[in-house]
């Protein structure tokens, strides 16, 4: 009986009878049947010592070591229970006492166990440190940011106004040129190689949806299924895409893939004269696709045409009423000005239509920097705000210093890498790209923010769909340790793979521990 | 379930050359049997005859005819070609049986110009009717049919011809008109050659290089309105037809052995496993045939509106070779049936405990972190399995150290808690000569050869490319055992990452082969002494679980009870363990019929037998999964076990009130291992099953002959009910008679009303009753596993029956030995006896413990045999004593003073709980209860 409820044990006497009472009341039986291996208690109360009442609690004082309470279905079962080290779980005689050694065992482990923690609490302190290092740095980056946003904002507003009034003058005769049947021809042309390469983009991704799907098939196939017709698209995939057998592949038999790739590549080398191969479409149909046909116009113009003394913005006075001529040269000299201020404009000499078009890239250039500001200004918020939320990185922001950083663990099948609060995924040592995994989506859901057992346990989640089965998912689980890794990988159900590690952002001080023990 | 898997009878060309010839017979009106005997040519041999049998349609062709009677009456009909082209088949006996059935000694023919008979029988009630012309052969019992033998002239067996010789008989075709040839066996063989001598399924060329040489064979039972048996197929105990106007299905029973992907719940089709014997009952006698055939065997059942049923087997190879089985009770059938094949021998104690399966525990710290939730949460098991992933790249017996670094001490961590362990070992071999079993075989020339007969078979299975043992090829017997050795023997290879507990599990021995025919292997591939596959192909499972089962034994000396699980199966596999019903759904429909393909694998003589628990395939919901152990709970086997692409479904997963509802029913298990224990002991020794159908326990009561989704555990008394539908909330019980059947949870005593009891089955509920005049031996107390149960006390229900009496037993041994065999065992009978006072109801009951084993005179038999000290500290705790009408006066040990005890009444039902007598269960003894 543990020590809590040795005092309800104690008979009472009625004549010359002594009884007890089961200990939720309902039955009054003779003492003497109190621990006679024979269960009278509906609740069990009177056989603590015995396992004839199931469902019941044996205590072993284990003098010399800690008390332990054990199944009553394992007291007299012929077995000695690791929980009673003084043997009194079985009949006397039949488990040695042993709680010296157990004791001064566990003694030992738990030093071992402390000072681990004491050298990982250390560690963890250095990463809170930085979390406040962090939080400085964070505050004075937004300090600067958003002075910085002011700055760009009045570059800004400014451009805008030097673009609008540069534009307006051009407008007309650009206009005119775009008339112009070769610059149709070339727009249609244009539109055309852009809904070839989007049309090429949406093939290349359906083809490469079909590999990965064709791949996790190839990979992920069960065999249980039978069904030879899988097996059929597993070879030919694989006769297709140049790659060894799934199962030659496990046997480690790389040299003959190896050669079959290299094969492959040969063949996709020998091109057509003159056309582009796949590597130069992915580089350079972008380029082409972008090229600035305005600006393209007016080269094109100034080479074949009948070369005009002036450009359109200076010669812009030609086509305007005499009244309005003194304000307009005073506007386009300030133009002029501020264009060569920005080293796009080449003075007089300059095509100013493509100069106005310059005044609009600055502009959007300026505006994207703003935009970038700004993000960067939204993302410091936001990472200020995560630092010490219990949700995000624990509330004495102990996991920030880990945010991004990646673990990985070598099976020999495969690689797998966590980076954690971002994603894990599954490398194929036999090469190729792996798969997600999942992304990072909570913390253990059983616990609640705040509570140590919260950060014991991450989810990653929404990998890449297995075949025939659920979206691949990581359950991180960690201890404390002093390294951050990673130990074992097992897929316990399919596609669900449990990862468990160490890290000293769990290696809480001793100090918290004594606090409640106090308490 | 893919059909076009799987072929019908119309695709099976011998299958449908057999169904045409009972097509014909039926329109043709004077159709009878080509075969005939000349009775100067019968050459009678005590106790029976052999002689030559012509066909009018053949005449140049020699078949003889072997007819014996055995002892018990057995009939044995034999058949073969004389001086064939070839041979037929006729060896499947020699792996079916267990000898040599001896003759009857107490046989009187007598021959006349028309028939021979034979008299005999204790009684001489028992004839056998040999008619010469046609053929046909009768089994009387008091002068009323019970067999008949080609009755209905459907009788054939096709011999050997060339294809010159066939194509000679074949149409000619002139000039717009057709001469036909003639061809006087057209009437009876049909005028095609229908798929001679080659056959296509499929993508498969099955090439029958022996041509046709099938087997078709009418057996009637004109006097038994039900039939059962021919284990394996989801369907009803009582077989339904399959011809005339009362089928249920469009095709024949067929029994081929195979691997049958996600199988339905309601069909004739053929599954895993094979057992050609069929009973025949009525309310009169019960009959059965054994026809001991290895090949493709399609059956066809008809119930006529006369009253009896006509079968119809139609076999692709093979001689005939059939026993009829002279009943006239279930029970007498199956000890006869048990002295041919053999019975279940008795398991090692720990495989009634509870079995812990899934494809796969990935690791051997998963197997572990398993068998730690198990305890934390306080369920007993006594084993967890390992599926295929455990071997590197499924060679079996080779580990995959990356995720199993340490074999042997995870074996012994479950070990240490009196588990053990069960791992799988199929029996393809991955080809690879990395592999030294595959590498050792291949050397032997022990592997099944392809149709050329050189060289090895090479198929598609869980490694890739694979090749078989041929386990025929008795060059892989003492192969096969010394794999199986933990330490090593001159050098070879053998499992010492092992342990000489672990039990072995052989699935995929159908032969399961990815992308042969039908999933199996093609008909053409040789076995050992030159048969084809096709030959052999039901008995093949059962030669591999043969053979590990006597590797398994051979582990130790002395040697212990080996545990090996098949999914292929045959007559005779019993003798080696037990059976599943493989690949069972995760649905209402799979857990019911479950329930039915135990119990007709136990008429086939196998009743070590179970369902996936939850289901294969699927994810059960909490209410079916709860339902599904209770199924499992009172299945012989008792395993649960999962897909790999299903959510883990252990136990302790579970949420409540679900999860403490499993862990009762587990511990209700545990408490009844005495009971089941006790039944497989009986069942080894007459063939009995443990799960009994109505019609077993009540032969002559009609109105149970059709019921098979109650049944009686061995003869405890235990009849149970498990519910196998959803949201279920009472369950009407059908009784035969009229006795009082108690609850077993509440003790209360009901009678049955118009033959039905009706018990609440809501989740937490069980229906099962024990029957008045039983007495049954449990052990309550929760353990972790079944073997430290083994100083437990005991508890005894004494369920009286209505005039006051009451009889059990309870047999105990090590468990693990053959010790048994040298009278190392503990049986006791219990029995409860009234005295009556004239018109005053019960005086006094008097309830004893008697030696059984003392009576038998198996070995030397000691009551104070060294397991019987070894358990001497082992007392009954506890006595409830059911039925008695009023308190008693006082209740005494024999010989000894009052005992404690308590009476509780509660409408009218008396129970009486005797505490702790403090008698010991080796011990003979009596407890008196006086009423008056």
């Amino acid at each position: 009986v543990p020590p809590s409820l040795i005092s309800k044990y104690v008979p009472s006497t009625k004549g010359s009878r002594q009884t007890w009472t089961c200990l939720d009341g309902s039955k009054e039986i003779a003492w003497s049947a109190v621990n006679d291996d024979y269960c009278d208690c509906q609740d069990g109360s009177d056989e603590p010592g015995s396992s004839a009442c199931p469902n019941n609690k044996f205590y072993c004082r284990n003098e010399g070591h800690i008390g332990a309470t054990i199944q009553s279905s394992h007291v007299n079962d012929g077995l000695c229970e690791q929980e009673c080290c003084d043997g009194s779980d079985e009949l006397p005689g039949m488990c040695p006492n042993t709680c010296q050694e157990v004791g001064a065992e566990h003694k030992k482990k738990m030093e071992a166990e402390r000072k681990l923690r004491k050298t990982g609490s250390k560690i963890r302190s250095s990463y809170i440190a930085y979390a406040h290092k962090e939080k400085k740095r964070l505050e004075t980056l937004i300090a600067d940011l958003v002075k910085e946003i002011e700055t760009r904002e009045k570059e800004v507003e400014r451009l805008r106004d030097i673009a609008e009034r540069a534009e307006s003058l051009s407008a007309a005769e650009l206009e005119h040129k775009k008339q112009s049947p070769l610059y149709q021809s070339l727009l249609v042309h244009n539109t055309a190689l852009k809904s070839l390469q989007t049309e090429h983009k949406k093939h290349l991704e359906r083809e490469k949806a079909l590999g990965d799907i064709l791949t996790s098939l190839r990979t992920g196939y069960n065999p249980n299924y039978q069904d030879m017709a899988v097996l059929e698209a597993v070879r030919g995939w694989e006769a297709l895409a140049g790659l060894p057998h799934i199962n030659d592949v496990r046997k480690g038999d790389d040299g003959e893939a190896d050669a079959t790739t290299e094969k492959q590549k040969t063949e996709d080398d020998v091109e057509d004269e003159g056309l582009w191969n796949a590597a130069k479409i992915e580089k350079e149909l972008d380029q082409l696709i972008k090229t600035d046909h305005v600006t393209l116009l007016l080269e094109h113009d100034q080479l074949v045409g009948p070369a005009s003394a002036q450009s359109l913005l200076l010669d812009i006075s030609a086509y305007l009423p005499d009244a309005l001529l003194p304000s307009y040269y005073s506007f386009r000299d300030s133009v002029l000005s501020a264009l060569s201020v920005f080293g796009i404009g080449h003075g007089g000499t300059s095509d100013t239509s493509a100069e106005s078009n310059r005044a609009r890239v600055a502009l959007s250039d300026a505006e994207h920097s703003l935009k970038l500001t700004q993000d960067e200004q939204r993302t410091a918020n936001e990472d200020l705000m995560d630092l010490f939320d219990p949700d995000g990185f624990g509330p004495e922001g102990e996991w920030k210093k880990l945010d991004g950083t990646c673990l990985s663990k070598d099976t020999g099948e495969y690689t797998y890498e966590v980076c954690l609060f971002d994603e894990a995924r599954q490398i194929p040592k036999s090469g190729g790209s792996g798969f997600s995994l999942g992304k990072f989506s909570s913390w253990n859901k059983a616990a609640r923010p705040g509570e140590p057992e919260y950060y014991t346990r991450q989810h990653y989640t929404q990998g890449a769909k297995c075949w025939n089965g659920p979206h691949r998912s990581v359950e991180l689980v960690l201890t404390c340790g002093t390294e951050n890794t990673l130990l074992t990988v097992a897929e316990m159900e399919k596609c669900e793979y449990q990862i468990t590690g160490t890290t000293p952002a769990l290696c809480r001080p001793l100090e918290d521990e004594h606090t409640k023990d106090e308490l | 379930f893919k059909p076009s898997d799987f072929k019908t009878c119309s695709q099976s060309g011998f299958c449908r050359r057999g169904r045409a010839l009972a097509e014909r017979s039926q329109e043709l009106s004077s159709w009878h049997s080509p075969y005939s005997i000349k009775p100067p040519e019968l050459s009678p041999h005590q106790p029976g005859f052999t002689t030559n049998v012509h066909s009018s349609v053949y005449p140049n062709v020699k078949f003889v005819l072997d007819v014996i009677i055995h002892e018990e009456g057995i009939v044995r009909v034999r058949m073969d070609e004389e001086n064939g082209l070839r041979k037929r088949y006729n060896e499947a006996t020699q792996w079916a049986l267990i000898g040599e059935p001896l003759l009857s000694d107490d046989v009187l023919w007598t021959v006349d110009s028309k028939k021979a008979k034979a008299v005999y029988g204790p009684k001489k009630d028992m004839e056998l009717v040999v008619d010469f012309n046609p053929l046909k052969i009768t089994l009387f019992r008091g002068g009323v049919e019970q067999v008949v033998l080609n009755g209905r002239g459907l009788m054939h067996m096709e011999h050997f011809r060339t294809k010159e010789d066939s194509k000679l008989a074949e149409h000619i075709e002139g000039e717009g008109q057709s001469v036909l040839q003639v061809n006087s066996a057209a009437w009876f063989e049909g005028d095609t050659q229908d798929a001679f001598w080659d056959e296509t399924f499929s993508t498969w060329t099955d090439t029958k290089p022996k041509g046709p040489e099938s087997l078709s064979l009418d057996i009637t039972f004109p006097n038994h309105a039900h039939v059962y048996g021919i284990p394996q197929h989801a369907t009803n105990l009582s077989l339904p037809s399959t011809t005339g106007p009362t089928a249920r299905y469009t095709d024949p029973f067929r029994l081929y052995n195979a691997d049958v992907f996600e199988y339905l719940a309601d069909s004739p089709t053929s599954l895993y496993g094979s057992i050609p014997l069929m009973h025949a009952h009525s309310a009169t006698s019960t009959v059965a045939v054994f026809n001991a055939i290895a090949s493709e065997t399609w059956i066809d059942i008809a119930h006529v509106e006369k009253g009896g049923v006509e079968t119809h087997w139609i076999s692709e190879s093979g001689i005939l070779d059939v026993f009829l089985l002279p009943g006239p009770t279930p029970a007498d059938v199956f000890t006869q049936y048990a002295h041919l094949t053999g019975t279940a021998p008795l398991p090692a104690h720990w495989s009634l405990g509870y079995h812990q399966c899934r494809w796969n525990y990935v690791s051997s710290d998963d197997v572990r972190g398993v068998q730690d939730r198990f305890d934390e949460d306080d369920f007993p098991v006594d084993v967890f399995w390992l599926d295929i992933e455990y071997a590197e790249d499924h060679k079996y017996f080779m580990w995959n150290k990356k995720t199993f670094p340490d074999p042997v001490e995870m074996t012994k961590d479950v070990e240490a808690v009196e588990r053990k362990m069960v791992i799988i070992v199929d029996p393809h071999l991955k080809r690879s000569n990395d592999y030294p079993v595959y590498k050792r075989a291949s050397e032997l020339e022990v592997l099944v050869k392809p149709k050329n007969g050189e060289g090895e078979y090479e198929g598609w299975c869980w490694p890739g490319s694979s090749s078989w043992i041929d386990f025929f090829h008795p060059g892989s017997w003492d192969f096969w055992i010394s794999l199986f050795k933990t330490d090593t023997i001159d050098g070879q290879w053998s499992w010492t990452e092992s342990t000489n507990n672990v039990g072995i599990w052989n699935d995929m021995n159908e032969p399961s082969v990815f992308n042969g025919p039908e999933i199996t292997m093609p008909k053409d591939n040789i076995h050992y002494g030159g048969w084809e596959h096709r030959d052999v192909h039901n008995i093949n499972g059962m030669l591999f679980a043969n053979h590990t089962f006597q590797a398994a034994e051979a582990r130790t000396d002395p040697p212990r009870r080996p545990f090996v699980l098949t999914r292929a199966f045959y007559a005779g596999s019993q003798r080696f363990g037990a059976m599943w019903t493989g690949d069972n759904l995760g649905t209402w429909e799979h857990m019911a019929v479950g329930i039915k393909m135990v119990l007709a694998n136990g008429v086939g003589g196998m009743p070590f037998a179970g369902s996936d628990i939850g289901g294969f395939f699927g994810n059960p919901e909490p209410e079916m999964l709860v339902r599904w152990y209770v199924v499992g709970a009172f299945s012989p086997f008792f395993r649960a076990h999962a897909h790999i692409d299903t959510k883990r479904r252990e136990p302790y997963l579970l949420e409540e009130p679900y999860k403490s509802l499993v862990r009762d029913i587990l511990r209700l298990r545990y408490s009844m291992l005495p009971v089941w224990y006790t039944a497989f002991r009986e069942t080894s020794e007459s063939g009995v099953p443990i799960l009994r159908p109505q019609y077993v326990m009540f032969p002559k009561d009609d109105a149970g002959f059709g019921i098979d989704d109650q049944f009686y555990v061995g003869s405890s008394g235990l009849l149970v009910k498990p519910v196998t539908e959803k949201g279920v909330k009472e369950v009407s019980v059908y009784i035969a008679e009229d006795q009082v059947y108690y609850d077993y949870f509440t003790n209360q005593p009901h009678r049955p009303k118009n033959r039905q009891i009706t018990l609440p089955a809501n989740l937490d509920q069980i229906p099962l009753l024990i029957r008045g005049g039983s007495i049954i031996p449990t052990r309550e107390r929760p353990r972790r596993s079944s073997p430290l149960m083994k100083h437990d006390p005991f508890t005894l229900r004494v369920a009286l029956d209505t005039s006051g009496n009451a009889r059990g037993e309870v047999y105990l041994d090590d468990g693990e030995t053959y010790g048994y065999d040298k009278g190392n065992v503990v049986w006791r009978g219990f029995g409860a006896e009234s005295t009556k006072r004239k018109g005053k109801g019960i005086g006094a009951v008097r309830i004893s413990s008697v030696d059984l084993a003392v009576r038998t005179q198996v070995g030397a038999y000691d009551p104070k045999n060294e397991f019987a000290r070894s358990v001497g500290d082992v007392r009954v705790e506890k006595l409830v004593v059911l039925g008695l009408g009023k308190k008693p006066l006082s209740v005494v040990l024999e010989g000894g003073s009052e005992l404690e005890w308590e009476f509780a009444s509660k409408d009218g039902a008396g129970v009486l709980v005797i505490k702790d007598p403090a008698v010991r269960v080796v011990d003979d003894w009596a407890v008196v209860v006086k009423l008056e």
